[in-house]
């Protein structure tokens, strides 16, 4: 019987023109969310190309390495991020090095053409969320309610099929259509990254493998949500009001206010207090600076290249004092600020993770790489540079570079050849562990889950108790 | 003398002082009891809410009784409800049945889930005609159907799942006089092959055609039972007026 329930769902679903239509559009946009970020990287990639040689031409006719006082690096655009933006957009791809101080990231995709934050993109990520639970809602708002206006739940229930066979037959016979037709318009989107170009490797076709995974399993949470809700409604119409009201509240409401009760709930000094604080901090580590530096007592000798290397490196070891104090504080004033926004993330998430909305983009995000971890990797990396940057340059000068250095140049000096700017050394980002990925994805995935098998066995209960009159 | 063993009718339907009172009060039965034997047909007449689907529900266990209970074959509705249906067919009201399935589709899907999955095409084929549905609806969408072909395809449904008994809820009800006719020549047939029909109504004369035993409901009582053949020479319709005039002066 119960292979009869789920053909008979299998071939009312097909037969429907409601699936007919609203799976063209899903399909249609599914292959479009693969297309646009396709493209999307492609022309990302260009312009990551064209940056870097920009960089390098910075370079040209410079002779001397002390005149290299920074290198720009750039966060490389990668093929999952087009697909699941995440925070891709927001944050800063660039850093300018220096030798030494603070490290910020600035220009964010959305900083630049803020045209693409008005509306954002459309990835694959806003067709799980926003496409796909619609589409779970439209096809099964009726599963129950529909069966029961239509006459035809009485006339089953008139023979001997336990309702439990009947309810799992629905379930199996939709969720299992649904999910092969949405899976086929997928592959056809998936096709077109290596026919467009796109590169991905192994690691990124496993990490394509799991997003999806997550969409369907989000996909299933609002498909046992609509069985859930259609059996306890006797009316279709009352069905889809309450459904449109929970998908609104879940997709558009409950992320957005646990961010803003977090906000509340959690404060987090902002970057102009933690600036403020760090410039008046250095104004006195440079009035200090200045002071001991007028206090200079040299010795006075003839020899003056050995005079000025004589001053270079007190006026190095000040730096490097004043630079470690600096540092130290600034870390300190860091670490509190850090340590608060990780407080005030976990509550927003705890809270947002009440929607398995938030919980599919959590768990997309970090499977793509673009979720707020994203920000720290980077920042981390361009640290690590920092410091080969600034062991390169004291190799090249003989000496820590990014404070003031005092060269003397000689009007007959003979014109000297360009520094081989490819000596530099190139910014190599860490690459992403899967394993690590998918431990940070795995509460989000477990939380789908758990919404599917919740929902089901609510809807389980409310069908046993429902009256089929 | 010569003693002869009697055969007794076999009941296989029986409701046995069924009373069902909703959450919120409603007495919609009270104390009801009837039996439908082997072979025949028993018309239950009676207003909108007189409690005629209400008994038919308790049957097919959709309610539960809130005292007494409802037997088919000798087995309580409410106590073992899978095995009580294996028993049973049933025709509703308003057939609507599944509007994107074609006839066939529609007949292969309930007789699975009535236990029947060995038949062929040719068996839906046959019934179809039996009930007297054209050939070439059978391969049509129930969404252009009129009633009186719906209804047509609920008979199927019912005839095609073999249960001894059968309970009717207003199938006359909407159906042009010739679909009408062929209906209750249809019910006819299927007593005389000895299936145990109940069939609640509003059309007294298909009543008066059909039934062998006609009750009256009227707020959740059967105030009249009578053999239609005691019944011959009256006019039931003045029967019914009586007895749902009687009690709502004996109410008031």
């Amino acid at each position: 019987m119960l292979q009869a329930v789920i053909a008979k769902e299998v071939r009312d679903i097909l037969s429907s023109a409601k699936f007919l239509s609203a799976f063209s559009v899903c399909a249609f946009l599914i292959v479009v969310a693969f297309y646009a970020g396709a493209s999307n990287y492609l022309s990302s990639v260009e312009r990551y190309e064209a940056a870097r040689a920009e960089n390098l031409r910075r370079f040209e006719g410079v002779t001397q390495w002390f005149n290299v006082q920074q290198n720009r690096i750039m966060m490389p655009p990668e093929p999952l991020a087009a697909l699941v933006s995440g925070v891709s957009n927001d944050v800063g791809r660039l850093v300018d090095v220096e030798p030494r101080g603070e490290l910020a990231a600035y220009g964010s995709r959305f900083n630049e053409e803020p045209v693409f934050a008005v509306f954002r993109f459309l990835d694959l990520e806003f067709i799980f969320l926003v496409v796909l639970s619609l589409f779970a809602i439209l096809l099964c708002y009726d599963g129950v309610s529909g069966e029961k206006e239509g006459g035809t739940l009485r006339l089953a229930l008139a023979n001997q099929i336990p309702r439990s066979t009947f309810i799992l037959g629905k379930l199996i016979g939709a969720g299992g259509t649904l999910t092969v037709a949405l899976l086929g318009a997928m592959a056809i989107g998936v096709t077109l990254l290596p026919i467009m170009g796109v590169p991905m490797s192994g690691d990124d076709w496993a990490r394509l493998l799991l997003i999806v995974v997550c969409g369907i399993l989000y996909f299933g949470v609002f498909l046992t949500l609509s069985l859930l809700v259609s059996s306890i409604t006797h009316r279709s119409a009352n069905s889809f009001l309450i459904l449109l009201v929970i998908w609104i509240v879940v997709v558009s409401i409950l992320p957005r206010a646990s961010v803003l009760l977090a906000g509340r709930a959690v404060d987090v000094p902002s970057v102009d207090q933690t600036s403020y604080e760090k410039a008046a901090f250095a104004s006195s580590l440079w009035a200090d600076f200045r002071d001991e530096l007028a206090g200079y007592q040299g010795t006075k000798t003839d020899d003056i290249e050995a005079m000025m290397h004589a001053f270079n490196a007190y006026m190095d070891s000040l730096s490097q004092a004043r630079d470690q104090k600096m540092s130290d504080y600034a870390g300190r004033i860091n670490e509190n600020r850090y340590n608060r926004q990780v407080v005030q993330q976990q509550v927003a998430f705890g809270l947002a993770r009440l929607s398995p909305a938030a919980s599919l983009s959590l768990a997309t995000a970090s499977l793509a790489g673009t979720s707020l971890a994203m920000k720290d990797r980077f920042r981390d990396d361009a640290n690590r540079y920092q410091k080969a940057f600034a062991s390169f340059l004291k190799e090249k000068t003989g000496m820590d570079m990014g404070g003031r250095v005092i060269v003397m140049l000689s009007d007959d000096a003979q014109p000297e050849e360009e520094i081989d700017a490819s000596e530099i050394p190139v910014f190599q980002p860490s690459r992403r562990e899967l394993a690590g990925s998918i431990g940070a994805a795995a509460i989000d995935i477990g939380l789908l889950a758990m919404f599917n098998l919740l929902f089901f066995a609510a809807s389980f209960v409310a069908f046993g108790r429902y009256d089929a009159r | 003398m010569e003693v002869h063993d009697i055969p007794t009718p076999k009941a296989m339907l029986v409701a046995e002082n069924l009373c069902k009172r909703y959450e919120d009060d409603l007495l919609a039965l009270d104390q009801v009891s009837f039996t439908v034997e082997v072979g025949s047909v028993f018309a239950v007449l009676g207003a909108n809410g007189a409690g005629k689907t209400t008994t038919i529900n308790l049957f097919l266990n959709l309610i539960e009784p809130t005292s007494g209970e409802a037997r088919i074959n000798g087995i309580v509705c409410h106590k073992d409800p899978l095995e009580a249906k294996k028993h049973v067919s049933f025709v509703s009201e308003n057939v609507m049945l599944y509007p994107n399935f074609t006839a066939i589709q529609n007949l292969d899907f309930f007789a699975r889930l009535g236990g029947k999955s060995e038949y062929k095409r040719d068996d839906y084929r046959n019934v179809l005609r039996r009930v007297g549905l054209a050939d070439d609806a059978h391969n049509k969408r129930l969404k252009g159907f009129s009633k009186g072909m719906r209804q047509k395809c609920g008979i199927a449904i019912a005839i095609l799942k073999d249960a001894p008994a059968l309970l009717l809820d207003e199938p006359t009800s909407g159906l042009d006089p010739k679909a009408g006719h062929d209906f209750s020549k249809l019910v006819r047939a299927l007593r005389d092959e000895g299936k145990a029909i109940l069939m609640s109504t509003h059309d007294i004369f298909r009543a008066k055609e059909i039934a062998d035993t006609i009750a009256i409901m009227d707020n959740g009582r059967i105030v009249m039972m009578e053999k239609a053949s005691s019944l011959q020479g009256q006019d039931l319709e003045d029967i019914y007026m009586k007895h749902i005039a009687g009690h709502k002066t004996a109410a008031a």
